[in-house]
């Protein structure tokens, strides 16, 4: 099968045409273009001279080279607070999840287990419905989540799907295993934490990626959940300044006149600099780890 | 879980006492579940009281019983059909472009010839994917207002400044580029995976017979990822009352609420913030209802015209 994969593009070769290649490279490569040149032109932006920036006569090279509006970001507090706060929710949210999936999952993997039938179906109804919006935020203000950190760890740290996606893996673990260090006296949380868990990393690292790339972009929830201001995570800190506009960057600190022009100059730009600077992680994060995610589509479509 | 196909009648049952213990390590779990899932499901009942904020959820003894009246005002209010015609307008628009932009991008790839040139467009496409929403609609918007680059660029032909984040006849079409922008690439991973299970000898049988590299595309690659354009297909035909509200909510503006208000966007600002809480559950349950009937009757369509169902 290997020896096959390998000849085929030689009789591809063939048989195609060399101009259909030469075509599809230019067509792909304009679709790159067309990807990467938001991200690149924002980038220009933020590190060319402010006056440039304004004018907005920038499109192929930056104008200048400056990181004056980077400086000024990094003097911003607000910025940094929700920075942290973004961690706690990613950091919390992942090791919760991994631990719900893990215990979870486990017990349905024990044959013969009494009731087992009527658990799948008790995990599989919310799969298909749910109450929506309105009942899951009237729940979440009743037992005092409403401007609470954990409204955004709580509703995002369990779910029904990895918990299927870590069973199906703990199914492929050999039950000899098991059954071994139950003869050394074992215990089922022992053989869990001892045994299934570290031969789970491969799920386990799939479903913190998708956990973690989850948390750091989501807004929404804390959009709904937390009206104080030094609780909301990075997207929120961003929604408002690039969305709502409600935060002034350029009354950070300096309060001196004549530097009022500059800063003001420096605002626009700012929205700039703020984008790269949240998004850089992702970005050159992103090329390392995109294989969990592909492998997470390809479990998903055969679990399907 | 559905799937385990192990012998159930030759395995002993689980001693109570073990059992027991085996359910404490996921009652954490069951109980969670319970709590944030079911009781939300029953909490729906709100949609058929009158709901006042403030008083107990879920269990008020002197909550009053209505009916179907949150449906109803929901369907005669002056917005109905302005929601119902925006969240189509946009479902269609996506179902139009950006449904298949994965589709031809995964054939397009597909046919690269040099890998590593291949593994790199690849990368590239999956960027967005990775791009918060509010970065992106953070970025869409600048690059549409009164002086961003498409009007700088506007500029340079001559032609005058149109402000399109206010403009209600470019909405939809700023919602779906942006929409497309974000998911091409991420969204041919699922095709291309396809794809690359089909068997070789195909291929090679089609080179013996003399066929062109789009004939081979046509009969070969693009029967083989059928299956699963017909069940994202009957996924987004389910979706068609649900718009991506969440990047509406960044994208839109009281301006050009006219083209851009969908339902969920409406039930976010009157219900939510408003404080209508019966009246945007029934509007959260008529939108569900309405959901599951168009995945059934699509399910149902591509059973009898391309004999393929989800269930």
């Amino acid at each position: 099968m290997e020896h096959a994969k390998n000849t085929a593009p030689k009789n591809r070769i063939r048989v195609g045409s060399p101009a259909v290649d030469v075509i599809i490279i230019i067509v792909t490569l304009l679709i790159c273009a067309v990807t990467l040149y938001p991200m690149y032109y924002v980038f220009i932006m933020s590190v060319s001279e402010p006056h440039a920036v304004i004018a907005k006569d920038i499109f192929l090279l930056p104008k200048g080279f400056q990181l004056e509006s980077y400086k000024m970001l990094f003097a911003n507090k607000d910025m940094w607070t929700a920075y942290k706060n973004t961690l706690i929710y990613v950091v919390s949210t992942t090791v919760l999840m991994l631990i719900t999936c893990s215990v979870g999952a486990y017990p349905l993997t024990v044959d013969g287990l009494p009731g087992r039938k009527w658990v799948v179906r008790f995990l599989l109804v919310p799969m298909y419905f749910s109450g929506g919006m309105i009942p899951t935020f009237l729940l979440m203000n009743r037992i005092g989540l409403y401007d609470n950190r954990l409204a955004i760890i709580l509703p995002a740290c369990v779910s029904i799907w990895y918990m299927i996606l870590v069973h199906t893996f703990f199914r492929s673990i050999p039950n000899s295993l098991r059954e071994s260090a139950f003869l050394d006296g074992a215990t089922h949380l022992q053989v869990l934490t001892k045994i299934f868990i570290p031969l789970s990393k491969p799920i386990m690292a799939v479903i913190a990626i998708y956990t973690i790339v989850g948390v750091w972009n989501s807004w929404f929830n804390a959009q709904i959940y937390l009206p104080s201001r030094e609780l909301h995570p990075l997207q929120l800190y961003l929604q408002r300044v690039l969305i709502q506009k409600s935060v002034d960057l350029s009354t950070l600190n300096s309060t001196e006149i004549e530097e009022a022009m500059e800063r003001m100059f420096s605002s626009v730009q700012l929205q700039y600099s703020i984008i790269i600077f949240t998004t850089l992680p992702v970005i050159f994060t992103y090329p390392f780890f995109q294989k969990y995610f592909i492998k997470g589509i390809m479990i998903g479509s055969l679990k399907g | 879980m559905r799937k385990t196909k192990r012998p159930q009648a030759d395995v002993p049952r689980v001693p109570p006492k073990e059992a027991v213990k085996l359910y404490l390590i996921m009652l954490p779990v069951l109980i969670y579940i319970f709590i944030f899932s079911y009781i939300p499901l029953y909490g729906v009942v709100i949609a058929f009281q009158d709901y006042t904020p403030g008083s107990p959820f879920l269990f008020d003894p002197s909550i009053k019983w209505v009916g179907l009246k949150h449906f109803t005002q929901f369907m005669s209010s002056m917005y109905f059909w302005r929601l119902i015609k925006n969240t189509l307008v946009l479902s269609l628009y996506n179902l139009i472009f950006v449904f298949w932009a994965p589709i031809i991008f995964a054939l397009l790839v597909n046919e690269i010839r040099p890998r590593r040139y291949k593994k790199v467009v690849q990368t590239i496409s999956y960027l967005p994917h990775f791009i918060s929403s509010v970065v992106v609609a953070g970025m869409v918007l600048s690059f549409v207002n009164a002086d961003g680059i498409i009007n700088q660029l506007r500029g340079m032909i001559g032609l005058s400044a149109v402000a399109y984040n206010n403009d209600p006849n470019a909405f939809p079409w700023i919602y779906t580029l942006t929409n497309m922008w974000k998911g091409f690439g991420f969204g041919s991973i699922l095709y291309l995976s396809a794809i690359s299970a089909v068997d070789n000898e195909l291929y090679e049988a089609a080179n013996l017979d003399g066929a062109t590299r789009w004939q081979k595309m046509w009969h070969i690659t693009l029967p083989s990822i059928k299956p699963t354009i017909a069940i994202q297909l009957i996924f987004a035909v389910g979706g068609l009352l649900s718009a991506n509200s969440e990047m509406i909510l960044l994208l839109y503006n009281p301006a050009i609420y006219e083209t851009s208000d969908v339902v969920g966007t409406y039930l976010y600002r009157e219900s939510l913030l408003g404080g209508k809480f019966s009246s945007g559950t029934a509007i959260g349950l008529f939108t569900s209802a309405i959901n599951f009937i168009l995945v059934f009757a699509a399910n149902t369509v591509s059973k009898k015209i391309a004999d393929f169902s989800l269930w």
